[in-house]
């Protein structure tokens, strides 16, 4: 009797796991790789269905064998003799034979679906390199002549076809929602491509283990409109606001009026656009999904006097001569040319700052300039917090990193 | 049911020798019982080990942006959670029963090359001491257990942590290599008379196969290591992106290795559950040809699918074609075996032990892992799976409820056999189900994560990604199973004072090692038995299971089974205590049986190899490095020098 109830515990238990199983299959998934939004995206999600639901059937059949198995065969207390019989050939082969039949109606749309994806893609696509660094990504647009970083544009109904690059080791390119991984290789060039059907912001994730801070390197990726993106270009090609200063009221009053062109003859002057012009060529905040804003808390002990106020005026004065600028370029500051870093020409336009992990406004950028290394495990730029420790030491007050960040988002 | 020997009135002891009993008597032990064992209690300590690093983990994960521990610590534990668990407990556990098991299995009284045996366990031993040194130094590995180049390399890697991780896994493989010669040369020659390769017992099938995996692909990942040791320390450019390398050449290598080292990881299981299903039915094990075959096929197959790990790496349309295909197959011959077990049962007879249960828990959980690999066995789907959680799921699935779950049915199968008293059923079937439950709480919401877009290897994700519910079911489940294991570890050591007497066979067992005593004697068998079936012990005790199995029709007399002198009988007899006590047996000596002699010298011949790659850590120190391999050189000699069997016969 007592075996009797232990085999009722087993259905019960088997059901409690598929209650959990269903259960943890939670409505709210921002990421999830069904339902993507490119028709890449969807040849994959017509194949994963195919497999899951077919994994699923193969589940159940067996797991319902087995359950009818230990139930029906289970030792009872007449001590029943084993039927003996130790072998079945038909049986064999018929369960040789039918895996064989279900992993053809597998196979034959797998090899469709590869050469279908890797085919070369379309001559008019956009061409966006990826080149992957410790932990940021760097987005370039060589047909626009655009470098940016951990942000990326892509009109909607338009193919955009990637080169995949790293400076370092082995990073890997993913937006779940839009397309599968691809690994960036050293010394190497992988292609990946996919068209976005919808407008909307996504999450992108670097996908292969990359050192200290893989878990930080994230970026996001915008898909717009193809006006929308043809003013985003527009506004990228340009000087940023900000680098053509002197005039402080311009980032304060944000009316534009004041801009300057680019003081250095060597760079083509360029029209700079008016305010409303910087806004609509951007994601428009406002319209963020939630989960597109990181929300990493900042390190506990890393302080910074809230009293002090960032000046643009001189936050730009000092950027020209500040260390910032072996590593960062900003286009119209000839003195910052540097590439080992993020290129900083509209980095106030971007919404996030450090390969996606904090969002980008002044207190974040402060702390951040303060002490990287502390805001993202072995983060490559050095501290420059005054008093702050680390390996090497800092140089500047608050006051003086109120003044950078001040510059910095003005660059919009 | 225990059958048992009369035995002399009084047990005669030999004068005692230093190396009969305390600890001398297993440093120099060539035994293979006792090697067995050794093996089995350092597995279960880097089981232990391992299992606090998953607890640290999933603590970490258990939220978003959670700092318990620093990205850095995070990485390395991840990296020597996977390093350790695969090869210093699943490997080695592994190895644990081929020791204990073959040759009593076989009706052999020992390996081959004993000593060569003794070296295998002290040079593992000393790997696994040596890569987890690396904890005190703060300089644990941080590569990941795949290492992949160019991180690995010295520019992006300079610290010691990843030379530990290279030389660690350098001096591993030495034993597994040696390990697997010595298995392969005592299957292939000391079997028993009469048992033809079709007659011998489904675990030494697949430890036989195993053996050939490890002997075939242990010597690509030594030379993927080696490369990547001769440009960290010798300034080579295999890896080296500065002077152009290509970095794939580490993922083929390291692949061409890794997939083969998944079934060199899950076939002992196979074959530890398929001893445990048939004798748990009371039935002989459903087509064992074709679990053989299958095993061979597997084998076979498990050589040509290493690049589905790099479906990502962009190897083109036809690559990617061929190792779909290739890793479909090989779920063919997988399938079979899931099939066949579900026949070894079907009419059974089926006893719930605790061990059956968790070769039942293999069968359930297996498959799940079976059809996710199925499921990224697609490319274009993979793109999607690959680097996600629903691989960390996937392969939990088959590591954990695959590989351990095999393991842990056959420690409680065989516990009796190396103790002598039977494990208590009752905390067993606490363990199991905490185990049970607590594995598929882990496990199965990853397979969610992944599919919602977490990637793996990382050491915290942001908050309002829909993450958070499935990583805390996770955790709690990790905490289901750490409680668990308590009770294994309190059930273990308690059962080996208060456990029932086993007898020589408490489960009506179908093998030559249920014939025996419990623990044998450390001869084994006093005559070598002669074999006429698969299963000799039922053509004795219960020749209505095996009358259905194909016998030899030459040598039809039945297996006979000489322990001190004894035909061992089959009418039941009284389980006779004295059994367990040592020296119950009359020795191998009374009986005139030559066995090798122990000798510290496989001991200190590993030691010295070891003490080469200290030297070669310790900032390439060529003085330490010169001297140990001298001292390793001359142990050879003096090893060599020293007869194996006692002089005076």
């Amino acid at each position: 009797m007592t075996r009797d109830l232990r085999m009722r515990w087993l259905t019960p238990a088997l059901a409690l796991l598929i209650a959990v199983g269903l259960s943890a299959c939670s409505s709210f998934a921002p990421n999830t790789i069904f339902g993507a939004h490119s028709e890449f995206g969807h040849s994959v999600d017509v194949l994963t269905r195919r497999l899951l639901y077919a994994g699923l059937v193969v589940f159940v059949l067996i797991e319902t064998l087995l359950v009818v198995i230990l139930v029906r065969y289970r030792e009872r207390d007449g001590n029943r003799e084993a039927k003996q019989f130790h072998g079945n050939s038909t049986l064999e082969i018929g369960w040789t034979l039918i895996p064989a039949v279900i992993l053809a109606f597998i196979a034959v749309p797998t090899i469709k679906t590869i050469f279908k994806t890797q085919a070369k893609a379309t001559p008019g696509a956009l061409q966006v390199e990826v080149i992957g660094h410790q932990w940021w990504w760097e987005f370039r647009y060589p047909q626009y002549g655009i470098i940016t970083a951990n942000e990326l544009y892509l009109p909607v109904g338009r193919t955009a076809n990637f080169a995949l690059t790293t400076k370092d080791v082995l990073h890997s390119f993913w937006v779940p929602k839009l397309n599968g991984k691809r690994d960036l290789i050293s010394n190497h060039t992988n292609y990946i491509w996919f068209t976005p059907d919808s407008a909307y912001a996504w999450n992108g994730f670097c996908a292969e283990y990359c050192g200290t801070s893989h878990a930080n390197m994230r970026f996001k990726v915008f898909t717009v409109p193809p006006s929308e993106f043809d003013a985003w270009v527009a506004h990228q090609k340009t000087n940023a606001i900000g680098s053509a200063l002197p005039a402080p009221a311009i980032a304060k009053a944000d009316t534009g009026k004041a801009a300057q062109p680019p003081a250095p003859a060597a760079v083509a002057p360029t029209p700079v656009m008016n305010v409303s012009d910087t806004m609509s060529a951007t994601f428009p905040r406002a319209n963020l999904p939630e989960w597109v804003i990181p929300k990493t808390p900042t390190p506990a002990h890393l302080a910074f006097d809230q009293s002090v106020t960032g000046n643009v005026t001189r936050g730009a004065t000092l950027f020209k001569t500040a260390p910032c600028i072996a590593c960062h370029s900003v286009r119209g500051v000839p003195t910052a040319a540097g590439i080992i870093g993020p290129n900083l020409t509209h980095v106030g336009s971007r919404t996030t700052i450090a390969g996606g992990l904090y969002p980008n406004d002044l207190r974040h950028l402060q702390l951040w300039i303060k002490n990287a290394p502390e805001m993202k495990p072995g983060s490559l730029m050095p501290l420059f917090g005054k008093n702050e420790k680390g390996a090497t030491p800092g140089v500047y007050t608050d006051q003086q990193i109120a003044d950078l960040a001040a510059y910095l988002s003005s660059l919009k | 049911m225990a059958t048992t020997v009369s035995l002399p009135a009084t047990p005669h002891r030999e004068p005692s020798h230093r190396y009969e009993s305390g600890v001398w008597s297993w440093l120099a032990t060539t035994d293979h019982k006792r090697i067995g064992q050794l093996y089995l209690y350092t597995s279960l300590f880097w089981f232990l080990v391992g299992g606090i690093e998953a607890g640290i983990i999933r603590t970490q994960l258990y939220g978003p942006n959670q700092h318990l521990v620093s990205a850095q610590t995070y990485n390395e534990l991840f990296t020597m959670h996977g390093t350790t668990m695969i090869f210093l407990v699943v490997m080695p556990l592994s190895a644990a029963f081929f020791n204990f098991l073959i040759p009593l299995q076989i009706g052999a009284r020992d390996v081959a090359f004993p000593r060569l045996n003794a070296f295998s366990y002290w040079i593992f031993l000393f790997g696994g001491l040596f890569i987890n040194f690396s904890w005190f130094l703060h300089a644990a590995p941080n590569g990941g257990w795949f290492g992949y180049a160019p991180l690995t390399t010295r520019p992006f890697s300079p610290g010691l942590n990843i030379d530990f991780w290279v030389l660690g896994l350098q001096i591993l493989g030495i034993s597994s290599l040696a390990a697997g010669f010595n298995f392969i040369t005592t299957i292939i020659n000391m079997r028993a008379p009469g048992m033809h390769f079709m007659r011998m017992p489904i675990f030494s099938w697949m430890a036989f196969i195993t053996q050939f995996m490890i002997v075939l692909a242990f010597p690509i990942f030594t030379v993927a290591l080696t490369f990547l040791m001769l440009d960290r320390f010798f300034g080579t450019n295999f890896y080296e992106i500065q002077a152009g390398a290509d970095p794939l050449l580490w993922q083929h290598l390291f692949w061409l290795f890794g997939h083969p080292e998944v079934y060199i990881l899950i076939l002992p299981a196979f074959g530890l559950v398929s001893e445990v299903l048939p004798v748990f039915s009371r039935k002989p094990l459903f087509g064992y040809p074709v679990m053989v075959y299958s095993g061979i096929l597997i084998a076979f197959l498990g050589f040509g699918v290493w690049a589905h790990h790099m479906f990502a790496v962009g190897m083109g349309p036809i690559a990617d074609s061929f190792f779909s295909i290739t890793t479909m197959l090989i779920a063919i011959p997988t399938g079979v075996k899931i099939f066949n077990w579900l026949g070894t049962m079907w009419g059974g007879s089926l006893r719930f032990t605790t061990a059956m249960k968790f070769a039942i828990a293999l069968v359930a959980l297996f498959t799940i892992g079976g059809i996710s690999g199925v499921m990224h066995s697609s490319p274009p789907s993979d793109l999607q799976q690959t680097d996600s959680y629903f691989i960390v799921a996937h392969f939990h699935y088959v590591l954990f409820g695959g590989s351990l779950m095999g393991l842990f049915a056959g420690l409680y199968f065989y516990y009796p056999k190396i103790t002598g008293r039977l494990m208590n059923e009752k905390l067993g079937s606490w363990h199991f189900w905490l185990t049970a439950i607590g594995m598929n709480l882990t496990f199965f919401p990853m397979h969610f994560l992944g599919l919602d877009g977490m990637p793996r290897r990382i050491s915290s994700y942001d908050a309002g990604q829909g993450w958070e519910n499935n990583n805390h079911l996770a955790s709690y489940g990790a905490a289901l199973i750490i409680i668990g294991t308590v009770f294994f570890v309190y059930n273990w050591f308690a059962s080996m004072r208060k456990g029932a007497v086993a007898g020589n066979d408490p489960w009506g067992g179908a093998t030559l090692e249920w014939a025996i005593p419990s623990p044998p004697p450390d001869y084994n068998f006093a005559t070598i038995p002669q074999v006429t079936s698969r299963y000799p012990l039922w053509d004795r005790k219960s020749p209505q299971i095996t009358s259905e199995v194909p016998h030899g029709t030459r040598d039809e007399q039945k297996m006979e089974v000489k322990i001190a002198g004894q035909s061992t009988g089959t009418a039941p007899a009284p389980a006779d205590t004295r059994l367990n006590a040592p020296n119950a047996h009359p020795s191998a000596k009374q009986l005139g049986i030559n066995m090798p002699t122990p000798t510290i010298r496989p001991l200190l011949a590993a030691f010295f190899l070891g003490c080469v790659f200290v030297g070669l850590i310790a900032h390439r120190n060529l003085t330490i490095m010169f001297i140990a391999a001298g001292l390793f050189v001359l142990s050879l000699y003096s090893w060599l020098l020293t007869p194996l069997e006692p002089e005076h016969h």
